[in-house]
């Protein structure tokens, strides 16, 4: 049901690319936002297994997310599930995220990023029945009440 | 964005599902109305709606003897708070990419 995907064409070759998304010596240049730093963790996508990272903002303040690499088919795709861990180091309801990349007709790299909760097969059928357009209209519904409440 | 798990499985029922679909459509339906939905006994319902109302998707009234029920948006704008922050989240991080495959470059040039 919660799900978005992210498209960028990237300045790079898709070899280059790819190194880029799964290597620990790359991964480490760009994940996460700007001004963080990774105090803890175990960023390798280039072979299944888990990871994790601890993320620290500058201000202190630290978020925990981990997962299991599930699949890596070089140079196209990496995929691994992802969850956030709360204040007490519990781990929340995972979801799984997939990054494709694909050489650009212009040349560069088309880089498209699929993250999705994960949820019951049945849920996923309830969401073919129609979800999207009920979730427009939900979220009519909702900014008519903010209007109405401000 | 702690409840959405709860708001996920609550709707992960195709009966549940058509109920939020009819109040939907229709605005307040009392849980006769909403009986049609499925061909369920009224004590099925009424468990329905309870599962609803405790994941905090439907909200109840009672006007005289009658239960009227109507959709929570606060539950569906938990959905769209978690599709925000990670797409701020993995925007952030790719202009970075973008950065780093640059200066790549620069260096190797």
């Amino acid at each position: 049901m919660a799900e978005l995907t992210v498209n960028r064409v990237l300045d790079a070759d898709l070899a280059t690319v790819f190194d880029f998304i799964t290597k620990s010596e790359h991964l480490l240049e760009w994940w996460g936002p700007e001004g963080i730093s990774l105090p803890d963790r175990e960023l390798d996508f280039t072979k299944t297994g888990p990871w994790h990272s601890v993320m620290r903002r500058p201000d202190g303040s630290e978020m925990k997310v981990s997962g299991q690499v599930t699949h890596v088919k070089a140079p196209s795709s990496v995929g691994f599930t992802w969850a956030w861990h709360d204040e007490t180091g519990k781990r929340g309801d995972e979801s799984h995220v997939t990054i494709s990349l694909r050489a650009a007709a212009g040349g560069g790299t088309e880089f498209s990023l699929h993250h999705q909760e994960l949820v019951s097969e049945e849920a996923a059928a309830a969401h073919n029945a129609g979800w999207t357009s009920s979730v427009r209209k939900l979220e009519k519904m909702a900014a008519r009440e903010e209007q109405e409440s401000v | 964005m702690t409840r959405l798990p709860e708001t996920f499985s609550a709707l992960g029922d195709t009966t549940r599902f058509a109920i939020v679909e009819r109040l939907l459509n229709e605005g307040e339906l009392s849980a006769g109305d909403l009986q049609a939905v499925a061909d369920i006994s009224a004590p099925a319902i009424s468990r329905h709606l309870k599962v609803l109302r405790n994941a905090g998707v439907i909200n109840q009234r009672v006007d005289k003897q009658r239960r009227l029920y109507t959709v929570e948006p606060k539950a569906i704008m938990g959905i769209n708070a978690w599709i925000e922050y990670h797409r701020k989240f993995w925007e952030t991080s790719l202009d970075r990419l973008a950065k780093a495959l640059k200066k790549k470059e620069k260096d190797d040039g």
